[in-house]
């Protein structure tokens, strides 16, 4: 047997559901875990920061990164992750993108804490925490803006099949290849390119099982997003919210395209489009907000405030 | 403070979440101070403010990985609860499935990967093998054993919420997909290898436990209030009333989910960006209280099914009720996994679960302050949104499991270390011979 490939999997600010996505391999875990020489992984093993940070430079063969820089010890983790990893995978849509938690920049920091902190129906006139804590990042940023990555692994989580094929991939050192598709191409309803007429929310009446689902009214991402997930949602009733990102480059633009996509399907008077869909940041943007265009002016715009 | 010594463990492993521990000792020994410092947050709450209701259970999931579920269910409920309508009954079967297939994998994983490495190798073995990929080379039945049992509850939650993680079938009115006929029948073949590995499983914790006996009624023994769901006194994860019990047994509050700002307090530590939650009545620290398994035994006159109430007999024999032994929370998610195990079975042999009828088509929002409470493998969880007429959110609270045991974590943590430090008491503790030895 070869000697196990000594790998590191840290997690910045995230539901740790990637590293859940990778135990839910199950009994393939019997082939890969004997693979790997696991150097740090908090969740698992009992290695703390000072052991990552005393590994040579470059001595970890791959590395994996869940989660969002949201404090400054997940982007110093990040920083010494790049140092350590030969190879760094942003590992999930939070890494590749910004993910849920990305949302929180639609808002200053300062209303954040009001509601976490100071003021809801079950906190009044608390202070934000400050002692033995890693200070909270103003804003956050797309972690490829702080460190630059070798692979991107999106979804939220990646399956596991997917993760599978990586890791098998990575300990063998044989390329990664995803197909580019779009969800649409893995989802078995029918399609006949016929407009809406309007927009229905997703609890509004059945949809028919076999016909596509935004031609229904539902808005659905699918034709916007990496269909790397195989059409899992689309394909059982829930519409896509996109939660694998843009389709690649990994760096297009996901609410640009999902708009665009409305677009094309809606020919409805802008006021009643603007009526029926309510949350079009939330919508289109929800994966991906803080790595797209619209959302790297809202992060200059915080940074301009320092 | 030079006369101060702290010892700082960071980050604090084995848990899914971000934390580390800060004891401060003084010259004397004398242990002056213990903190759990949660060392992340996101912000949920502020960012939930401005989307559709119907959105929020496709977001909130992503709190947290492992118990993604409850989080999809408490969510739904409080946006159903806030419109004031009920799904067909077949819906509420389906999501009680689910939220039962979740509490078997979440409580597997937690047995089996995150604490078992230190009953197999013992406390002081090599953090390089004391660890599941250790438990996996030198004990590889049970790890089998283990990953059966994962594997059954993740894939079942697969078949009910489409996703295993962050599911998304749930949705104000009903269920958005249904069980066929056929996959029913495969589940249930699926059920005498599962009971199979349950019956296992509770041997192995009741080998665990007496083996470990001194540590479990010696090291972190901690009266605390408890908190949990209760279905009229019987336990259950997904509806009914939220039980408290004093340290000293009595169940002093009974009540509605919507009622809980009379009952539920959060404190902000300077220390912890996870808020301390706490029985209100009676003020903070007092009324410091913890959730999660042993509390829901404690709270619960007894379990829904017989070989669940079987099980809590015998450890309420060992360690009475309450329990305030921390370390008997692992022995309480036996008895939970093995209750989980036969709602399943129960479920799954309820011809509704295959059901069709179970979405209403008719769903109208309108504004409204909406409670969905369930139980969440770490404890009560709790989603309180209020919304405009049109079903945008204005206000969202959420009081997540783990946050009702911050506090109990803390206090159970200072007199772990007074046992450790002032004490010495582990240099008498007895410890078995490892499973394995290095």
């Amino acid at each position: 047997m070869t000697e196990p490939v000594p790998v590191a999997m840290a997690q910045g600010s995230s539901c740790w559901g990637c590293y859940q996505s990778l135990i839910d391999i199950h009994l393939h875990l019997a082939d890969v875990l004997p693979k790997l020489d696991i150097k740090f992984w908090t969740c698992v093993a009992d290695f703390k920061h000072q052991d990552l940070e005393n590994y040579p430079d470059g001595s970890i063969a791959v590395g994996f990164y869940e989660g969002v820089a949201r404090t400054e010890e997940d982007t110093h983790l990040l920083k010494v992750m790049r140092k350590k990893c030969k190879i760094l995978v942003a590992f999930g849509t939070c890494s590749c993108y910004g993910g849920i938690p990305g949302l929180a920049n639609f808002y200053d920091i300062e209303e954040c804490y009001d509601v976490k902190f100071r003021e809801n129906r079950t906190v009044t006139g608390g202070k934000v925490p400050s002692e033995n804590l890693p200070p909270i990042e103003p804003v956050i940023r797309a972690n490829n803006t702080i460190v630059d990555f070798d692979i991107y692994l999106p979804g939220c989580p990646p399956t596991s099949e997917l993760i599978l094929k990586a890791v098998t991939a990575l300990l063998s050192g044989t390329p990664l290849d995803l197909p580019p598709h779009a969800v649409c191409h893995y989802c078995k309803r029918e399609k006949k390119e016929t407009p809406i007429p309007e927009i229905l929310r997703p609890y509004q009446g059945n949809a028919d099982p076999d016909r596509c689902l935004l031609e229904q009214g539902y808005i659905c991402m699918g034709s916007a997003t990496w269909g790397l997930c195989e059409g899992l949602c689309v394909n059982r009733g829930a519409t896509c919210r996109g939660c694998f990102g843009p389709v690649p480059p990994i760096d297009s633009d996901q609410g640009a395209a999902g708009i665009g996509m409305l677009g094309t399907y809606a020919p409805i008077d802008p006021e009643k489009i603007e009526n029926e869909c309510k949350d079009p940041l939330g919508q289109f943007w929800r994966f991906t907000y803080p790595a797209s265009r619209l959302g790297r002016i809202r992060i200059k715009r915080e940074e301009a405030k320092k | 403070m030079t006369d101060e010594r702290i010892i700082r463990i960071d980050p604090v492993t084995r848990l899914e979440g971000h934390g580390s521990l800060t004891i401060k000792l003084g010259t004397d020994g004398k242990v002056r101070d213990v903190q759990f410092n949660v060392s992340s947050t996101r912000f949920f709450e502020k960012f939930l403010e401005g989307r559709p209701m119907e959105e929020a259970p496709r977001i909130a999931p992503r709190i947290c990985g492992i118990c993604p579920v409850p989080h999809h269910l408490a969510s739904v409920k409080a946006v159903e609860d806030a419109w004031g309508i009920t799904p067909p009954p077949a819906a509420i079967k389906l999501r009680r499935l689910l939220i039962e297939a979740k509490q078997l994998s979440s409580h597997a994983i937690h047995f089996y990967a995150l604490a078992a490495p230190d009953f197999v190798f013992g406390p002081f073995a090599d953090p390089a093998v004391r660890n599941v990929a250790g438990v996996l080379k030198h004990l590889p039945d049970v790890a089998v054993q283990a990953i059966k049992l994962m594997q059954f509850g993740q894939e079942l939650c697969k078949t009910v919420g489409i996703k295993a993680i962050h599911p998304t079938t749930a949705i104000p009115g009903g269920m958005l997909a249904t069980v066929s006929e056929e996959s029913r029948d495969y589940w249930l073949g699926q059920i005498p290898e599962l009971m199979e590995n349950i019956t296992k499983t509770v041997d192995l914790a009741k080998k665990v436990v007496s083996d470990y006996i001194d540590v479990v009624t010696k090291v972190a023994v901690t009266p605390t209030y408890y908190l949990g769901l209760a279905n009229k006194g019987v336990h259950d994860i997904y509806d009914g009333t939220v039980r408290v019990m004093d340290p000293d047994g009595k169940i002093v509050a009974d009540f509605k989910p919507q009622d809980y700002p009379d009952y539920y307090g959060e404190f902000v530590s300077d220390h912890s960006y996870a808020t301390h939650i706490y029985y209100k009545p009676v003020g903070y620290p007092k009324g410091i209280w913890r959730a999660n398994t042993l509390a829901r035994c404690n709270v619960a006159d007894k379990m829904a099914t017989p070989l669940a109430q079987e099980a809590l007999k015998e450890m309420r024999e060992l360690v009475g009720r309450p329990s305030h032994h921390t370390f008997a929370y692992h022995y309480a998610r036996v008895i939970e996994m093995v209750q989980a195990a036969e709602h399943i079975k129960n479920l799954l042999e309820d011809p509704d679960i295959v059901s069709t009828d179970v979405k209403l088509a008719d769903v109208e929002p309108r504004a409204g302050n909406g409670v969905g409470l369930v139980e969440a493998p770490r404890g009560t969880l709790l989603h309180n949104y209020e919304c405009d007429e049109d079903g945008m959110i204005l206000k969202a609270n959420l009081i997540v499991a783990t946050n009702n045991n911050i506090a109990g974590i803390e206090k159970s943590l200072l007199d772990a270390a007074r046992f450790v430090f002032e004490q010495q008491g582990h240099k008498d503790l007895k410890l078995p011979e490892p499973l394995v030895k290095l």
